[in-house]
């Protein structure tokens, strides 16, 4: 049971907190899994684009194992809670976009009016509270169809993430992988100090 | 002139309390102690919700604690903070008299009872009471499930019940434990958040329907019971969990309140 954390508590854990968003990205997540009989990701067997970097990335981060860290979480800055998960070993990919209107109903828009602001009163903590539990409820048991759009698509492939050399920085004597180091005339810099320089 | 007057904020309606105070030392438990010029001493259980020094008003917002309640229930919980224990750890739990899991620190526990049944043998649990809590300590030996229940007589006969796991991976079926007004999960498993989580209310053994029951977790902010359910024809309501803490189901019946505790555990 120890080892047996639901991927709900491994989200929640990871990300600190729970919120809208994040559940948002255990929903995806858990249908990817499902669809593509998915088992978490040790080794780049699996690669997720995402197009936003807010909550719901950390679900796909802690239950598909696709990390910042390992290279198999490819970010895209479009702002959009559009989630590619890939599968190698299947040949698979599917592209998980949460709807428009998925969290635009009365009780999404207050829990959000409560959440930006600075200070609540008691009354206002606990009616956030409330409101996220039923907002919890509501995310937790829609229907799959009625929050996201789904298909699958032909996706390419890259290589897996490659081990590069170290070099050190001639100006702060730091390590830096050798693919964004800079060669200069007094030698070897990192992207750093060749910034500090004037560089661009 | 430097005092001010202070008012206290009850349902929303400001009230004053003590003219002209000029003297305010915030205590222990969310005491404040208040003096007048007059001389007149006060203390009042409450927050200072609002100072208006320009216009020398200070609004304090009342506090209202278990005590104040209209009803006191008794709840168990394990000592430990990731719902279950292992082998060969020492099994300790703790008996509370409060409302809404929030505990009344001046209740006065007067020989309650709690017993442990594992196996279809019951047996009598030694208990210490520390500062307003009983503690209950099974030793080292325990292994398997069970359930601990405890009773206590006062104003209203108060039951509570927690299931009580050692080691890993128990499925056992659920007996109950036999207490007048009784809580049951209608399944004994791994209760998770995002899962509906179903119970049975018994009376006397059979099953109650159309009972009241009122649910709540750990840390709420809510002053009263946040859920509030109503059993079938079978005696059976579920509620779906969203909170990280333990929930504490709570049922009453004529002069019977019996509570039962959901560990999660994972």
């Amino acid at each position: 049971m120890c080892r047996d954390m639901p991927p709900l508590e491994l989200a929640i854990q990871f990300h600190g907190h729970i919120c809208p968003g994040l559940l948002m990205g255990v929903r995806a997540s858990e249908f990817a899994i499902q669809h593509l009989q998915l088992e978490r990701d040790r080794d780049e067997e699996l690669l997720a684009v995402v197009e936003t970097n807010s909550c719901g990335v950390d679900a796909i981060q802690s239950i598909l194992g696709c990390t910042f860290g390992k290279g198999n979480l490819i970010f895209k800055d479009y702002g959009k809670a559009v989630y590619t998960i890939a599968s190698r070993d299947k040949g698979k990919a599917i592209r998980i976009a949460q709807k428009f209107n998925a969290n635009r109903n009365p009780l999404f828009n207050r829990y959000r009016e409560l959440n930006i602001k600075d200070h609540l009163t008691p009354e206002e903590k606990t009616e956030q509270e409330n409101l996220l539990g039923q907002v919890f409820e509501s995310i937790m048991t829609a229907p799959f169809e009625d929050i996201f759009e789904w298909h699958e698509i032909e996706f390419d492939f890259p290589e897996k993430a490659e081990i590069r050399k170290t070099l050190q920085c001639s100006v702060c004597g730091e390590g830096v992988m050798d693919a964004r180091a800079v060669t200069t005339e007094p030698g070897v810099v990192c992207p750093t100090c060749y910034i500090d320089q004037g560089g661009e | 002139m430097c005092e001010a007057n202070v008012y206290i904020n009850r349902n929303g309606k400001e009230e004053l309390l003590m003219e002209k105070v000029d003297r305010m030392i915030p205590g222990d438990e969310n005491n404040i102690f208040m003096e007048s010029i007059f001389g007149e001493r006060r203390v009042i259980q409450a927050r200072i919700k609002e100072m208006q020094l320009v216009h020398h008003r200070i609004i304090l917002e009342e506090i209202k604690t278990a005590a104040e309640f209209q009803e006191q229930e008794i709840w168990l919980t394990l000592d430990t903070e990731h719902g279950h224990f292992h082998d060969g750890e020492e099994i300790r739990l703790n008996l509370f008299n409060g409302y809404n899991m929030k505990v009344n620190q001046d209740h006065v526990f007067s020989h309650p009872q709690v017993s442990m049944l594992q196996h279809g043998q019951t047996r009598e649990c030694p208990v210490q009471i520390n500062e307003g809590i009983v503690e209950v300590n099974l030793g080292e030996e325990a292994d398997g499930l069970m359930q601990v229940y405890a009773h206590e007589s006062g104003d209203k006969e108060l039951y509570a019940k927690i299931f009580l796991e050692v080691g890993h991976h128990h499925h056992h079926g659920v007996e109950p434990v036999g207490l007048p007004l009784e809580i049951i999960p209608s399944n004994y498993q791994h209760a998770r958040m995002g899962e509906n989580y179903e119970i049975q209310v018994l009376k006397n053994g059979l099953p109650l329907a159309g009972a009241k029951v009122k649910s709540t977790y750990a840390g709420t902010s809510n002053h009263d019971y946040p859920h509030h359910l109503v059993t079938d024809e079978d005696g059976k309501t579920s509620l779906f969990l969203t909170a990280r803490g333990n929930y504490l189901f709570s049922v009453a019946d004529g002069e019977i309140i019996s509570t039962f505790t959901l560990t999660k555990s994972f």
